[in-house]
This record gives C-alpha cells, sequence and structure tokens, in this order.
C-alpha cells in the first residue's frame, strides 16, 4: 500500500517535471512568435508609409502635367481613378493582412496605380515643353524615388513574413502556433505587369539627338 | 511527415531564391570617404576630398561616402543595385541612419545618390536630383570629373549641415585604442623588438657578460614605441571610414550624363 502510493507520487512528480519544462518552453516560443509578428506589423507600416506617399504626389503631378498644352486626356483620368480605387481598398495600416485575397485585392489596386503613373510618364515623354519644366523634372524624381522605396519596403516585408511563417511552421511550434492564434501571413508576390512598369527608364539628361516620337498633339 | 517535407521543400526554394538573388558582386566595404576605384580623380583632390568628408563625419557624425566605380556589376537597375550597396556597407549611424553614398559608374554614364532613412528629409529625392542633374552632370559632360565632384560633394554637405550633431571624432577614430595604430600591428613591433633584443642581448652575452643590461634594453623599447611609430601613423595617411550600421531604404536620385 504504502510502495504504491510512494508510486503514484513518483509519477506525478515526474508529470509535473515534464509539464513545466513544457510551459517554459512554450512560453520561450510565444515570445519569439510575438516578436516576429510585431517585425511584420512594423514592416507592413512601412509598406503602407510609401504607397501612401505615392497616392500624396499624385494631385501635384496631376496639376502640373495639366498646364501643358493639350495633354493627352485619357492617361490622366487613368492616373485618378487609379488613385480613387486604391483610396477604396482599406487595410489597417497597424496590422498586416491575414488573408491572401486581402493583400491580393491591395496589390492589384497599387498594380494598376503603377502602370498608370509609368503611362503617364511616358507619354510625358512626347512634351518637350514638360520635359524642360524644372517642376516637373522634380516630379518625376520624386516618383522614381518614391517607386524604390516601394520595392525596398516590399522586399523588407516579405523578409519579416518569410521569418514569422518559418517560425509557425516549423517543428515543434507548429503544434501549438494555432492555439496561440498565430497563423501563416501571406506576402507579396511579383506581379509580372505591375512589376516591370515602374522601372521604366526616363533618364532626361541622356537627350538623344535623333528626335523621338512625333507629338501626336500638334504644336499650337 | 508531410509538414517536414513541406517544410524541407520550402527551406530549399527559399535557399534557391536567395542564392539567386545573389549572382551580382557586391562591391566590398570601402575603406575611405573618397574612393575613385576607376582612376580619373588627381590623387590630390581624393585626398583633399577624403579629409573633407572625414572632417564632415567628425563636425556632423553624418557619413557621406564618394564611390567610383568603371561598370555597374549588376544587371539590375541602378536605384535597386545601388541601395543594396549602401544597406551592406552599413553608412551612416546606426539609429540615426544619417548616411549618404554617391555612386558613379563611369562606362555606363550614370551616378545616383543613395540616402538613408535619416537623410531623406535633408536630402529628399529633389535636392538629390538638382545635385546630379544641375551640379554633377553638366561638370562630368566636359570632361571635369574632379569638379563635378567636389561640386556635388559639397552641395550634399551643404544640404546636410545642421541635421545631426557629431561628436567630434569619425567612427574610425572611435574605435581605435591609442594614437591611431591598430592593435595587431603594435603587437607585431612589440614582438619584433623582443627578438632583436634577445638576439642582441645573447651575442653580447658572450663578450661582456650580465652586467649594465637593463638600462639600454628598456630605454631602446620605449623609444621605440612612443616617439617614432604615433608620428609615423598621423601625417600623410587616409583618414579611414568605418560604417556605423546605418539603413537605406531607397531614397535618392540619380541621373546620367
Amino acid at each position: 500500500m504504502k510502495k504504491f502510493a510512494f508510486g503514484c507520487g513518483g509519477i506525478l512528480l515526474v508529470v509535473t517535471f515534464i509539464a513545466v519544462v513544457l510551459a517554459i518552453m512554450v512560453m520561450g516560443k510565444y515570445n519569439t512568435l510575438v516578436k516576429l509578428d510585431q517585425s511584420v506589423n512594423q514592416s507592413w507600416a512601412q509598406v503602407q508609409n510609401v504607397y501612401q506617399r505615392r497616392a500624396d504626389l499624385i494631385p501635384n503631378l496631376v496639376n502640373t502635367v495639366q498646364g501643358a498644352a493639350n495633354f493627352e486626356k485619357s492617361t490622366l483620368i487613368a492616373v485618378t481613378q487609379a488613385r480613387a480605387s486604391v483610396g477604396r481598398v482599406q487595410i489597417n495600416p497597424n496590422q498586416a493582412p491575414t488573408s491572401a485575397e486581402q493583400l491580393q485585392q491591395f496589390q492589384a489596386a497599387q498594380g494598376e496605380l503603377g502602370n498608370a503613373l509609368s503611362r503617364l510618364l511616358v507619354v510625358a515623354e512626347r512634351y518637350p515643353e514638360l520635359k524642360a519644366n524644372a517642376n516637373f523634372q522634380q516630379l518625376q524624381a520624386q516618383l522614381e524615388g518614391t517607386e524604390n522605396r516601394i520595392s525596398v519596403e516590399r522586399g523588407n516585408f516579405n523578409q519579416a513574413v518569410q521569418a514569422y511563417n518559418t517560425a509557425v511552421r516549423s517543428f515543434p511550434t507548429v503544434i501549438f502556433a494555432g492555439m496561440l492564434g498565430f497563423s501563416p501571413k501571406p506576402f507579396f508576390n511579383a506581379q509580372p505587369g505591375a512589376e516591370k512598369a515602374p522601372t521604366v527608364n526616363f533618364d532626361f539628361g541622356n537627350s538623344s539627338p535623333g528626335p523621338a516620337v512625333p507629338s501626336p498633339a500638334g504644336t499650337p | 511527415m508531410i509538414r517536414l517535407g513541406r517544410l524541407l521543400c520550402g527551406v530549399l526554394v527559399f535557399g534557391l531564391i536567395s542564392s539567386l538573388g545573389r549572382a551580382e558582386t557586391l562591391p566590398s566595404k570601402p575603406g575611405r570617404y573618397f574612393n575613385d576605384y576607376a582612376g580619373i580623380v588627381d590623387p590630390s583632390t581624393v585626398n583633399r576630398l577624403n579629409e573633407t568628408l572625414a572632417q564632415f563625419e567628425r563636425d556632423t557624425s553624418t557619413q557621406i561616402l564618394v564611390a567610383i566605380y568603371r561598370t555597374m556589376q549588376s544587371e539590375s537597375s541602378v536605384a535597386d543595385y545601388t541601395q543594396r550597396v549602401a544597406q551592406t556597407w552599413g553608412v551612416g549611424q546606426k539609429g540615426r541612419n544619417n548616411g549618404a553614398v554617391l555612386f558613379v559608374f563611369l562606362e555606363n554614364r550614370q551616378m545616383f545618390i543613395q540616402t538613408g532613412y535619416g537623410l531623406e528629409g535633408a536630402l529628399p529625392d529633389a535636392i538629390c536630383f538638382d545635385i546630379t542633374h544641375n551640379v554633377i552632370a553638366p561638370r562630368f559632360k566636359t570632361g571635369d570629373y574632379a569638379g563635378g565632384l567636389e561640386a556635388g560633394v559639397k552641395a550634399m554637405m551643404q544640404a546636410v549641415r545642421g541635421e545631426y550633431k557629431g561628436s567630434g571624432r569619425t567612427n574610425a577614430e572611435g574605435k581605435e585604442t591609442g594614437p591611431g595604430l591598430p592593435f595587431g600591428i603594435v603587437l607585431l613591433v612589440f614582438l619584433l623588438i623582443i627578438i632583436v633584443m634577445s638576439r642582441l642581448q645573447r651575442k653580447t652575452r658572450r663578450g661582456y657578460g650580465y652586467s649594465g643590461w637593463g638600462g639600454p634594453y628598456i630605454g631602446g623599447f620605449g623609444g621605440g614605441s612612443g616617439g617614432g611609430w604615433s608620428s609615423g601613423s598621423s601625417s600623410g595617411s587616409f583618414s579611414s571610414f568605418s560604417g556605423g550600421g546605418g539603413s537605406f531604404g531607397g531614397g535618392g536620385a540619380g541621373s546620367s550624363w
């Protein structure tokens, strides 16, 4: 009888010991996950930041371009519309999107705006008056810089998500990550159209001697 | 098991992607502020601008670098490539991120100013563009590389001055102990002297014996380490650059000429 009681106590002790060790381990992993989750959210805020920066440049750009004589109306309208549709896709700037569709939507809207903008810049190449405009040159430099920032921040965001997802999916964290509310997050994927568009080369210091596309607007 | 397989697969793919991304060569960290790897600027100007930029870090803690290469070793765009290079070099102080690098690729006829996060306010893209397009490029077009770079560096410093306060030392100076000699060299010299001394001692011991050895030994050693070496290192050498770990977010602008 006494022997049995001792055995029971021993088992209890071992079980408690294992439970404590497990709890400590889970706590450690949990803290790591929280940290990684924070860094994903932080880089998401940066992504939103740079996209916002681009959106903020647009009114100024449109105004400047409008000043140029006979500027193609359709490209301007496309930019304004894309800008408006970007505004409609609202994602919490402080929390990274959790569903792939949400991010996809965001990316599609931003990609459309990127395309419209690069089209505008290509069209602008045909207007010497615009190309020589110092204000427009500055806007172009700012826009270009913003596109660079976007690609950098998207890269940083993807890296943060990569680190987080790896932690969530690796053993043994994968067993309890879901229970604690940590699920893998979606990241940006390269969109063939949207990705290429902003890297259009608009070097105006390198003015070629041969005339480019003849102006369709006709010089007044 | 399936999960494990998926994980392995993911790791493999990730490794593949990251190795693909590193197919280009990122140039190694420069040792100076003004780095003319293409040999287009005369040494005295290089020296002068290097010292100017070192002094600028002492005054403002802001690190401005110039790096001139013959060609760009990448398929990527200048903006993208130079961002990664500047980020790897860690130009600017950690936390302040106040670094800027002017890259010039001679044969590509392109240049780009990369600004760290902390300088995006003082050196916005429009100013960077103005500097490369209106200050540097016109001089480069006439072949006046030294003049263009000097004017560009001055313009950058003027834009940034007043944004941050300096500590009176550069990173490289802050790290070193003593009068500016790396510890390794000091140790080497010390060992050499000991070896030479012990040989001398052995030689003379045969002739004269022990008497009177303590004096000249200590005296010779002290003179060699104290006076001679420290003065030799400070005159006529470059101020060296050491990155503080600043980050770059892709800000800046460039132009071609």
